[in-house]
């Protein structure tokens, strides 16, 4: 009996040990100012999404060091296209950071066509234009979302008006949520956990995080 | 019982390490594809909320480092708030994702280090951190840009040599410590018990240079003299120019053998090489920036800044570890259950560091 409660004691406290040293957890290098304009068609329904990101220095001066290939400390034309490639196809597996929802259900987005990259007053930008799918229509709540579910980038808009619709119908109104982290943690920690044991590999949290666009419009049949 | 003691405690540490290694392995490359995430965290879970915390808090703090940069661009006065902010992103970081740590805290724990040594390494390695990362920044930037070697090739190659060294260095010390005990299993010796060979261990470390039989001291002078000044440097608990009186005919545990300083530096030097040659990704990115623009100075000193924060997580870590041990097997006792104990750390702390450097490699070749 007593030796087996110091093993036990023993065991627990080296095992934690381990734990505790093991590695440090995420790190979110990368900051961008964001833009998001969302275009609507005369019919109300949205044509496209339109992204403008600027990404903060210390990640541009990486980007400019690791792309320029003839060492000019400048990125041309052929060095900036490596770069919006190589961005592209790695945003495919997160949806261009896109998070749309209609009532509370996910509407997909296609993948952009191309992405453009550019290099202004040494900060990387990435523009990139998404259409909806399926027609989309602004009806009941509608709302548009940019964020990493890595947290590897954190996508900032910094003012409301940065996120904005162009050719807003007048019977909509438009709000932008910015949920607070903490605040957002503490209401869905029973959420979070649900999910877990439902899908422990599955959903992402950005749903929660994201700052988002809500268009709420009167519901037409 | 008691043999299952070991094997259990075994069992924790592995398991511990593996679990902890795998979460963080499983996404290495970055959702922008360029860069490393470096490590990533389980977006729900039950730590979850904790992470996100952890990250939230992260996140603000990468905020004031990059402003601090962009401050000290403008007016170079800045730059004491970018060392200060730097200093404070080693302490937390900690040697990325923590191989540092890892590899230092289990070297203490699969050898009788004496603290003050375990701070030192942990001093020593993050300072070769920041020299391989400044060394690495200046070559790439004043002579091999514009080449076809990019700053995710040299770290890359760096990282896979580190690794490969952190695994080699664990099965040196997994070799080291587990075929004494092995041995004296199999019954090659059946008079070797395991309190003997726990001390014959140490006694092989301490005292290997110079283990000279009483009689042969005489025949054996000129030699004895050499070999011991080339050898006081490992043994300081004897003054120069006195003889080990223990070593070649004491089989005995001296407490000063156990409590003290079985240093090898041999062994210690590659650890820190193992630690010190993949630089740190915080220190890397500073460094970028601060070239750039010409901040030289700055650019330096906040990597030195960030080495000292680092060293200090980690010597607080090696400390932990090492009071730990010795805590459990003070708590089991002087028996032989205490002896079971003391290896099965030395021998855990030596496999994890092997596997350790087997999953980082294996992670990092095959990303």
């Amino acid at each position: 009996m007593h030796v087996r409660t110091r093993t036990t004691i023993l065991a627990a406290s080296i095992a934690v040990l381990l734990v505790s040293t093991g590695p440090a957890s995420v790190h979110p290098h990368v900051f961008a100012e964001a833009r998001l304009d969302v275009l609507v068609n005369p019919d109300r329904t949205v044509r496209s999404l339109r992204h403008v990101w600027r990404f903060d220095d210390l990640f541009s001066s990486t980007v400019l060091m690791e792309f320029d290939k003839n060492g000019d400390l400048k990125l041309d034309d052929a060095e900036l296209k490596d770069v919006s490639d190589t961005v592209y196809e790695s945003l495919a597996e997160f949806g261009y950071f896109q998070i749309v929802m209609v009532d509370g259900k996910d509407a997909a987005m296609n993948p952009p066509p191309k992405l453009m990259a550019n290099f202004e007053q040494d900060q990387l930008l990435i523009l990139f234009e998404s259409e909806p799918r399926e027609p989309l229509k602004l009806s009941g709540k509608v709302s548009f979302g940019v964020y990493d579910p890595t947290f590897y980038t954190a996508i900032d808009f910094i003012e409301d008006d940065n996120m904005a619709v162009d050719g807003m119908p007048a019977d909509c109104s438009r709000t932008v949520i910015r949920p607070d982290p903490e605040e957002a943690l503490a209401q869905n920690q029973g959420t979070l956990t649900d999910a877990f044991f439902n899908d422990p590999t599955g959903t992402d949290m950005s749903k929660i995080f994201a700052t988002r666009l809500e268009l709420t419009c009167p519901a037409q049949g | 019982m008691n043999r299952t003691t070991g094997r259990l405690v075994f069992a924790a540490l592995v398991a511990g390490c593996a679990l902890t290694q795998f979460s963080s392995m499983a996404h290495a490359q970055s959702s922008l594809g360029i860069g490393t995430s470096e490590a990533t965290i389980p977006s729900t879970g039950l730590f979850g909320g904790l992470m996100m915390w952890i990250n939230i808090q992260q996140q603000a703090f990468y905020r004031a480092l990059t402003g601090a940069l962009k401050a000290m661009r403008q007016d170079g006065g800045q730059m004491w708030l970018l060392v200060g902010l730097s200093f404070a992103y080693g302490i937390f970081h900690a040697a990325g994702p923590g191989h540092g740590k890892a590899v230092i805290s289990s070297y203490m724990l699969a050898n009788e280090v004496a603290l003050r040594r375990g701070i030192m390494l942990s001093f020593v390695s993050a300072f070769l951190q920041a020299a391989t990362a400044i060394a690495m920044m200046t070559l790439l930037f004043l002579v091999l840009r514009g080449t076809s070697i990019t700053m995710t090739n040299a770290t890359w190659f760096l990282e896979v040599i580190s690794y490969l060294l952190v695994m080699l260095f664990g099965a040196y010390l997994l070799w080291q410590k587990a075929t004494p005990r092995i041995r004296g299993m199999i019954g090659a010796n059946p008079a070797y018990s395991l309190s003997a060979a726990h001390a014959h261990d140490h006694h092989d470390h301490a005292c290997v240079h110079h283990s000279h039989e009483p009689a042969g001291e005489d025949s054996h002078a000129g030699h004895d003299h050499s070999d011991h000044a080339h050898d006081h440097h490992h043994h300081h608990h004897h003054g120069p120019g006195t003889v080990c009186s223990t070593c070649g005919h004491s089989h005995a545990p001296d407490p000063a053998m156990i409590s003290g300083d079985h240093f090898n530096w041999k062994t210690a030097w590659s650890a820190v090489a193992a630690v010190g040659l993949r630089p740190c990704s915080g220190a890397l990115i500073v460094l970028t920036f601060a070239f750039l623009n010409g901040l030289w100075v700055g650019g330096v000193l906040s990597v030195l800044a960030m080495a000292v924060g680092t060293a200090i997580t980690v010597s607080a870590l090696a400390i932990m570890a090492v009071t730990a041990k010795n805590w459990a097997v003070s708590f089991a006792g002087d028996g032989r259950a205490g002896n079971r104990i003391h290896a099965a750390i030395e021998i855990g702390g030596a496999g994890l560091v092997f596997l350790l450097g087997l999953l980082l490699l294996t992670a990092s070749l095959s990303a």
